[in-house]
């Protein structure tokens, strides 16, 4: 089953939530919503959930149309980050529980929660309580619970943003092989720009209610479409389209003819910019910054700051003179 | 979209039961705040233009107002619940400071001066006052020297001794809103403690203090009890008003001194809102340790447990005194006092139980229900239903008590036949206290976290399951806390239930009050002496029951 959203809005009185969004998630898809806190992303979640209404547009499941089913009724799984397990209800009675609900028998619950209890490897937790568990293992409770009742979309809002780093880590790479395993669609929204580039098969990059683009994690990185995804996604430096000329870019294929793109900005992201030390060139350098495996460094380029990366630490310091040039097919033509 | 094109919101499917039971979840309450709180009180407000001749006017305010005895009246109260609003501030600020920021030896001692006062009538402490200091007091012969106890003094200090309690809560909470670091900041800038102090502390408090002072002066310039024991020839409102009702039949003037009862709590109630609404707490604050430093502990701790030595000492000559043969002249010890066959023998006492208990389990339920109906719903409405439940903390028991004799003691058989019976006291007690609950509940539902419901619907639960699963489990504490409050509230209080009670029926607080009146002293302390069992019992269990709850929790994993 495939979702199809199609120009879907949300108003809080004059306010637009969400703006003429359109977006599906076909099936086994892993989607996510990504984007700087207010930008909307948990709002589409919790509208495609049907915890919030909206005012324009249309939300279809394999041809049902959403907008007439509520909540309850549409049997997806979700996941918050606060965990949000029944205090009082062991690891096994939380994953059993929408199976419970369903008035399934007892023999088929323990059966799923068993099967559920292996998928997050808890096997031997069955009877603790949640404040028994680490964060990361009630987290793992709280998906199992979501995937029990086999939902037919599966709804993750920021569930690692409550972790620490090493255990975000692990359960990452877990949550993108069950879902693979299970073939679920999912759709998670993150603010984390590694977590959604690591996990989507589709990374829709959403600001102030709208979708800015939606496109593979490469595309994302390698291409983006505007300015605020540029920025937002990793580091670029923005060239206006005459100095983007001067280093020898090629101006945007789609720009329309006589005009050299001037609407248009080049995103330069700074692992491909190459600096040489040159006592004759123009180019400062202002800071060194030492990252770990690389270093990031920046150029004063005739008034203008340009980011670069070296992956050994470079061999001139703070106050030298360089010469940058572009690695070929380096840089993106974005929306200013 | 265009903007002129009416938005119709889509995607939110409730089922029509579960929205019926939110209505109904809403309407209960509210029908029950209207017929036996705003019905009342707007009887009164009718009332008190009601003249003599039978026409529609201000001759009441008239009269009232030209009477001189009156702004003596008023005078009086302001007075007195100005001074023991001031004592309260004074000595609450110390000892609140003492418990929540020094190592005070032996806690427990104040700890139990604070219990004390809620769990007796009003009147236990002028009771006391009197056999401490009273003509015949223990105190005035031991030392031989004449204290003049009724009127003024002992009207203060019985108030004061009431109202501290809740000056030390209202202020230790303010004090636990400090932020350790502001503290430590400032002594890394060389501030000394008397600084930091007078630039962090007092500051912090501001609006602690004056929510404290008001709390003081209103539940004290409404009370009754200690006005009717040990007031004397002191005249506050709170016995003009029963004098005008009760001595004279005169409802009409009655509803006059109610109206004026309520300007100034309303007024304060109003402040305090306001200050309530600017002293918001800081998120994530850490808080300050209690740490030692003489010069200022050992005044703060000497002042504190005298306060507490004299609170229990007040409330020990009432047991002391329930247990002596003939006060002053045969000190020795009987059990007699509590074969108490006068003012309906012990009757009133099962009332009061009977009543307490019907209070506390409907009062549960409608506030339960009430907040259930309001945290659904939009913002304005919301805190419409909000105002309307916290506005009954402005109306004095008193006043309250009046609007029902004037509203219930009526013809009609609805709702004429409620007077008069233990139901009709029981809704009194739980509208008088109805804010209090209510906020306690806000609170408490305000731990329900949202994600868990909001899990419970996505995995296709109803209304049932949400309530079942999600909100009644992390409920509990609260309900059980409401309940006994609700209880508790319903055994002691005295100013509320004056007016309801008939010759057929009447309540253990008004027993104790009828039997000093009638001379036999230490028998209304035998019956002061019972009623605080009573609570003290129901304090215990409540207790009980909320460590077994959290214990039972916990114990399931073991399990």
């Amino acid at each position: 089953m495939t979702l199809d959203i199609r120009g879907l809005s949300k108003f809080y009185g004059t306010y637009q939530a969400l703006k003429d969004i359109d977006l599906s998630v076909g099936e086994n898809e892993f989607v996510c919503l990504l984007g700087p806190s207010g930008c909307g992303k948990t709002t589409l979640l919790r509208a495609i959930a049907g915890l919030e209404s909206f005012e324009g547009g249309q939300m279809m499941l394999g041809g049902r149309d959403l907008a007439t089913i509520g909540a309850r009724d549409r049997g997806f799984g979700i996941v918050f980050q606060s965990y949000s397990l029944f205090p009082h209800m062991t690891v096994a009675q939380n994953i059993g529980y929408g199976l419970k609900l369903r008035r399934k028998s007892p023999t088929q619950i323990s059966a799923r929660v068993a099967e559920m209890l292996a998928l997050v490897r808890l096997e031997d937790f069955a009877d603790r309580l949640p404040w028994q568990l680490s964060g990361g293992q009630q987290q793992r409770v709280a998906i199992a619970r979501a995937l029990a009742a086999e939902p037919a979309l599966l709804l993750l809002d920021e569930p690692l943003s409550a972790l620490d780093a090493r255990v975000r880590a692990g359960l990452r790479s877990e949550i993108r092989q069950m879902q693979k395993r299970l073939g679920i669609p999912t759709i998670m929204v993150t603010h984390d720009q590694e977590e959604a580039l690591t996990m989507a098969d589709k990374v829709v990059c959403m600001s102030a209610g709208r979708i800015e683009q939606i496109g593979s994690p490469s595309e994302i990185y390698t291409r983006p479409a505007t300015r605020f995804v540029a920025d937002f996604v990793g580091s670029s430096t923005l060239l206006s389209p005459a100095r983007a000329r001067a280093f020898g870019a090629a101006p945007p294929a789609d720009a329309p003819a006589g005009s050299q793109g001037d609407d248009r900005l080049f995103a330069l992201r700074p692992e491909d910019v190459l600096i040489r030390p040159d006592a004759s060139a123009p180019g400062l350098v202002r800071s060194i910054t030492f990252l770990g495996n690389v270093s990031r460094i920046e150029v004063d380029w005739q008034g203008e700051i340009i980011l670069a990366e070296t992956h050994r630490l470079p061999e001139f310091a703070e106050g030298a003179t360089v010469s940058l040039s572009l690695q070929p097919g380096a840089g993106a033509w974005v929306r200013a | 979209m265009s903007a002129g094109e009416k938005r119709v919101s889509r995607g939110l499917d409730t089922p029509f039961e579960e929205r019926l039971f939110q209505r109904v979840l809403l309407l209960v309450p509210l029908a029950g705040l209207a017929l036996f709180f705003l019905y009342p009180l707007s009887i009164v407000v009718w009332r008190s233009f009601q003249q003599g001749d039978g026409t529609t006017g201000l001759g009441n305010y008239r009269e009232i107002l030209g009477l001189d005895h009156l702004w003596r009246v008023v005078s009086n109260s302001l007075v007195m619940s100005g001074l023991t609003a001031v004592i309260c501030v004074g000595l609450g600020l110390v000892i609140a400071y003492a418990l929540s920021r020094t190592r005070i030896p032996l806690r427990w001692l104040v700890t139990l001066a604070l219990i004390l006062p809620l769990l007796a009538p009003s009147l236990v402490q002028a009771l006391g006052l009197i056999f401490m200091f009273g003509r015949n007091g223990l105190l005035t012969s031991l030392l031989g020297v004449q204290v003049q106890i009724y009127g003024l003094p002992g009207l203060v200090i019985a108030n004061s001794l009431y109202a501290l309690p809740q000056a030390v809560m209202i202020l230790a909470v303010a004090l636990r809103h400090a932020d350790r670091r502001q503290y430590d900041a400032a002594l890394v800038l060389g501030a000394s403690p008397w600084r930091r102090f007078v630039d962090i502390t007092l500051p912090g408090l501001r609006f602690g203090l004056l929510s404290a002072g008001f709390v003081c002066f209103t539940v004290t310039i409404t009370d009754f009890g200690n006005a009717a024991v040990i007031g004397g020839n002191y005249r506050v409102l709170a016995s003009e008003i029963y004098a005008q009702v009760v001595g004279q039949m005169n409802f009409n003037m009655g509803a006059v001194v109610g109206i004026l009862l309520l300007i100034p709590t309303l007024l304060a109630f109003y402040l305090e809102k306001v200050a309530g609404l600017r002293g918001g707490s800081s998120e994530g604050a850490i808080p300050v340790e209690p740490d030692r430093w003489a010069p200022r502990d050992i005044p703060l701790w000497i002042l504190t447990h005298l306060t507490a030595l004299f609170v229990i000492a007040i409330v020990a000559v009432v047991i002391f005194a329930s247990f002596v043969q003939l006060w002053p002249y045969r000190m020795s010890l009987t059990l007699k006092n509590y074969n108490i066959t006068t003012q309906g023998g012990y009757d009133p006492l099962w009332t009061s139980l009977y009543a307490s208990l019907i209070t506390a389990v409907f009062g549960t339920a409608m506030l339960f229900a009430l907040v259930l109906a309001q945290r659904k719903m939009p913002g304005w409405s919301a805190r419409l239903v909000y105002l309307l439940a916290i506005v009954p903390v402005g109306v004095p028991g008193l006043v309250l008590g009046l609007s029902y004799v004037l509203s219930f003691n009526v013809r009609p058989v609805f709702p004429g036949i409620l007077y008069g019976s233990a139901l009709l006291i029981a809704f009194c007690n739980f509208y008088h206290y109805h804010s209090q609950g209510f906020l306690t509940m806000v609170t408490g539902i305000r731990n329900v976290p949202q994600p868990l419901e909001e899990t419970v619907t996505t995995i296709g639960g109803g209304l049932w399951a949400n309530l079942r699963d999600a909100v009644i489990p992390i409920m509990v504490p609260t309900l059980i806390s409401v309940f006994f409050f609700l209880f508790m509230r319903g055994m002691v209080t005295l100013s509320a239930v004056i007016f309801l009670i008939t010759p057929k029926l009447s309540v253990g607080a008004v027993s104790v009050m009828r039997l000093d009146q009638a001379g036999s002293s230490t028998q209304a302390a035998a019956f002061a002496v019972l009623i605080m069992i009573t609570v003290l019992a129901a304090m215990g269990l409540m207790r009980l029951l909320l460590i077994w709850q959290s214990r039972r929790s916990r114990a399931r994993a073991a399990g």
